[in-house]
């Protein structure tokens, strides 16, 4: 009995790796029209809940609920060196792969010009797919906190550094931590000398903020509106040039602080660098009939996020722009390459 | 919310039909587990992650992460069910939890009394299993309230106890142990750092950017290094089982043990909580508690029904005890649990204080079905047991290919590289050496996962000091750690150059 029984989940769980083995080997260069054929992985290169995860998985709804793309689409995390680490495995392991792809932001450009910790691989070593969303940064305190302006921690951090800790949801010299030095920098502070803590993601940081391990926190103003609907926390300073809407309505921006800098946070999908010509049209397609649908602009809402659609072609040449952008600043603060 | 809805919305998801099947699926081939020598709970629930994660590919990550935790964790305890019944029958211990049942139970079974000690067996482990689960209930979330004002340092301290804990009590050798610590935690360390991004001995290898996968390495080191074992070491050990008569405990049967269990269970839990202290120490106390507690200590080793009671009851409390700092500290006290934690990371799920806030349906699923699971064990383990020893004699010849099979599939489907089956087997052979020459494989695999957690928590805390070391000595809570993860290592010394011995080997 026993050993009918073994044999029987031996042999239905082989089948079962077998077809989930045989699934993945019959990969791409196919340039036939019947993408996709599969199940679609879009990877968020960090810990759920921060902006990269939250748009795979608008992504993922919408295109589910819209039916425009009729495979499901799974939303991996893979939290790593602020992006870093599954970036290099995208721009090696998944080149070809066309059921593989990434949601990314500025630190694409970042990681890949910043001089510590750089990231040998860039946009360049992908395929852009479209621009979604503009999202801004913002400096948060604990709600008890005794700084009531973003005035009153560049203050804190000019008299004494050590004493103000800064946290955020990605690597050194990578987005969260430029947002928070960026203002700083500006006050005439040196950026290498404020003390920036990294957690993996902004979760996380948000989770010490709360907990008191962080006295200050930089992140995407879109992910704090409920923190600060709920009374947690204080937002001191959004990077925008123009007041936000939503919970942060009352929130000044760095320029109205005396501060002049902005910061906008783009994030966009990518596809595999060899990523077939089928695969490709698909995506450009199903995506430009998914910013026009109500379900899209009904996510868009909910994460307090400005649409903000350009095609690949429009986002290619953005992100050379862009690069330029984020090599000056980081030269201007001393962190570039 | 208050606990009791939430632990209703657990059940709520426990009870769903997929979870229930899971949950019994897991107690099912836990109870196996425990019942077949050489696989334990740790290479037992390893072997089933990339086949969990394949079976919930199709579900949404938090419905997917919560099936494949509750059939891990059934398997967990219900290997704890399992083990005794080798122990009693066979007098060779299906796990190391269960070893120190041979003494009383193996006795009883000669004297006829199998089905006795089988049933007494069970019952403990369910009186445990639901007295643990309590414990479980009522301390979740207190603790998860104070774990969150943790800050680095102190988990930091608190890693290192569960560090120092495990290496102090595994194996024979605390030299082999902590040799094993710094083995897993320099392999830790391969990959892309994920604090600054620099690439760490990867040799410009993209294989090894995301780090090697614990996974594969858990896997090939316990159940690969078990077969390899097995193959080459032949030992035949057919010893004569023996027959079980009648299965229901006497009344005075049941008199005797009643004590015991309840006794057990409390020793169990608490020994369970903390970090590092598995099953079989639990085991191991409960027995010399029940001795010295009796009213004739010479019938120990003679049959005693207690011998029998206190420590399986101790170990079964022990694995719910040890799910508590997994769930609300993110710390795994032990080899399995460290292995627990690493699926839920598989699903992007962190145990930790955060759990019970941002995931309650998984972390409150995972413990009612724990208390379903519980009860299906007891009624499994009671009227079933007779197929269950049946088990025992699975031939090797059939056991081996399907375990081979197993790892190989299961970590393809998992990692898709060619690269990980080298690992797996390399992985294999290493750990039968290991083992052969005593070293403790534990130790390498929790290290393996906490030490990247270590680091990051470390580097956190002296960024917040400005360098101060210390931080983790000026922090009261980080202190207590480290003074606990010292004694840790240095009572069992002490011990030893007293001449006495304490060898644990746990596989828990």
């Amino acid at each position: 009995m026993w050993k009918k029984v073994t044999t029987v989940a031996a042999t239905s769980l082989l089948t079962l790796s077998l077809v989930a083995c045989s699934s993945q080997n019959d990969t791409p260069k196919k340039t036939s029209s019947t993408y996709p054929e599969k199940n679609i992985t879009i990877v968020a290169p960090s810990g759920a809940g921060g902006g990269w995860d939250l748009t795979a998985r608008a992504i993922s709804k919408t295109m589910s609920e819209t039916k425009l793309i009729d495979k499901s689409i799974t939303v991996e995390n893979k939290p790593g060196g602020g992006g870093a680490v599954y970036m290099a495995d995208f721009a090696t392991k998944e080149v070809k792969n066309d059921y593989a792809l990434l949601v990314k932001s500025p630190p694409i450009l970042i990681n890949h010009n910043k001089a510590e910790g750089n990231s040998p691989y860039g946009y360049k070593d992908t395929k852009p797919l479209a621009q979604l969303t503009r999202d801004y940064g913002a400096i948060v305190v604990k709600a008890d906190s005794k700084f009531k302006t973003l005035k009153d921690v560049l203050e804190a951090i000019k008299a004494d550094p050590k004493a103000v800790t800064l946290a955020g949801g990605s690597a050194p010299g990578s987005m969260d931590h430029l947002i928070g030095v960026l203002p700083a920098h500006k006050y005439g502070i040196d950026p290498k000398t404020v003390k920036y803590v990294s957690y993996d993601g902004g979760g996380e940081a948000i989770a010490a903020l709360l907990g008191g391990n962080a006295d200050v926190i930089a992140t995407d103003a879109s992910a704090i509106g409920s923190y600060m609907k709920s009374g947690d926390v204080r937002v001191l300073a959004v990077s925008s040039s123009e007041r936000l809407g939503g919970e942060l309505t009352e929130v000044p921006t760095f320029k109205e602080e005396g501060i002049d800098a902005e910061f906008t946070i783009w994030r966009g999908l990518f596809g595999p660098k060899d990523m077939s010509d089928s695969a490709f049209n698909y995506w450009n397609e199903k995506l430009k009939k998914m910013v026009e649908t109500d379900e899209w602009k009904a996510e868009l809402t909910k994460n307090g996020w400005e649409s903000e659609y350009r095609n690949s072609k429009d986002f290619t040449t953005y992100l050379e722009e862009q690069d330029k952008v984020i090599v000056e600043l980081l030269t201007a603060l001393g962190m570039q390459k | 919310m208050n606990t009791l809805q939430f632990l209703a919305d657990g059940f709520s998801i426990a009870f769903q039909w997929q979870n229930i099947l899971f949950a019994l699926v897991g107690v099912i081939i836990g109870t196996a587990v425990g019942v077949l020598p050489g696989i334990g709970p740790m290479s037992g629930v390893a072997l089933l992650i990339p086949v969990t994660a394949t079976i919930t590919s199709g579900m949404p990550t938090d419905a997917a992460a919560a099936s494949s935790i509750i059939l891990l964790a059934g398997v967990y305890y219900g290997a704890m069910y399992g083990g005794s019944t080798t122990s009693i029958l066979l007098n060779t211990p299906g796990e190391s939890a269960s070893v120190v049942t041979t003494l009383d139970g193996y006795q009883m079974a000669k004297q006829g009394r199998a089905g006795a000690a089988l049933a007494i067996a069970a019952i403990g482990s369910f009186v445990a299993g639901i007295i643990s689960l309590i414990g479980l209930v009522l301390l979740a979330e207190p603790l998860s309230n104070i774990a969150i004002k943790f800050g680095p340092a102190e988990y930091f301290s608190l890693m290192l106890l569960g560090l120092a804990a495990v290496s102090g009590l595994a194996g024979k050798s605390m030299t082999k142990a902590l040799l094993m610590t710094t083995l897993g935690l320099m392999l830790g360390t391969i990959g892309i750092d994920a604090v600054s991004g620099i690439a760490r001995f990867t040799y410009n290898q993209p294989v090894l950017f995301s780090g090697l996968e614990f996974l594969t390495i858990a896997v090939g080191l316990f159940a690969l290094g078990e077969v390899f074992k097995t193959v080459l070491e032949r030992d035949h050990e057919d010893g004569t089982i023996a027959k079980i008569n009648r299965i229901l405990p006497t009344k005075q049967d049941m008199k005797d043990s009643t004590v015991p269990i309840v006794r057990g269970s409390l020793l169990g839990f608490f020994i369970g909580v903390l970090p590092g202290a598995g099953a079989t120490l639990a085991s191991f106390f409960s027995y010399m508690t029940e001795k010295k507690f009796s009213k004739n200590p010479d019938s120990f080793g003679k049959g005693n029904i207690a011998g029998v009671a206190g420590p399986e009851s101790a170990n079964n409390a022990a694995s719910g005890g040890a799910m508590i700092p997994l769930l609300t500290l993110g710390i795994p006290g032990s080899g399995t649990t460290a292995i627990l934690m690493g699926a839920l990371i598989m699903y992007n799920i962190q145990p930790g204080p955060l759990l019970f806030d941002e995931h309650p349906d998984i972390a409150w699923g995972l413990i009612a079905s724990m208390f379903i699971g519980n009860l299906m064990l007891l009624v499994l383990n009671m009227p079933l047991v007779r197929v269950f020893a049946k088990v025992i004699q699975t031939p090797k010849k059939y056991l081996l290919p399907i375990i081979i099979a197993i790892s190989f599939f299961g970590v393809y489907a998992v990692q898709y590289t060619t690269f990980d089956l080298y690992l797996l087997l390399g992985c294999g052979v290493l750990g039968y050496l290991l083992s052969k020459n005593d070293f403790p494989v534990a130790p390498l695999v929790l290290a393996l996962v906490l030490g990247p957690m270590i680091e990051n928590n470390m580097r956190r805390a002296l960024t917040i000091s400005n360098g101060e070391f210390s931080i983790f000595f000026t922090k009261p809570l980080s202190l207590l750690f480290i003074i606990i993860a010292a004694a840790w290592l240095l009572i069992p010394l002490l011990l030893k150059m007293k001449g006495k011995s304490v060898v644990i080997e746990d596989e828990s």
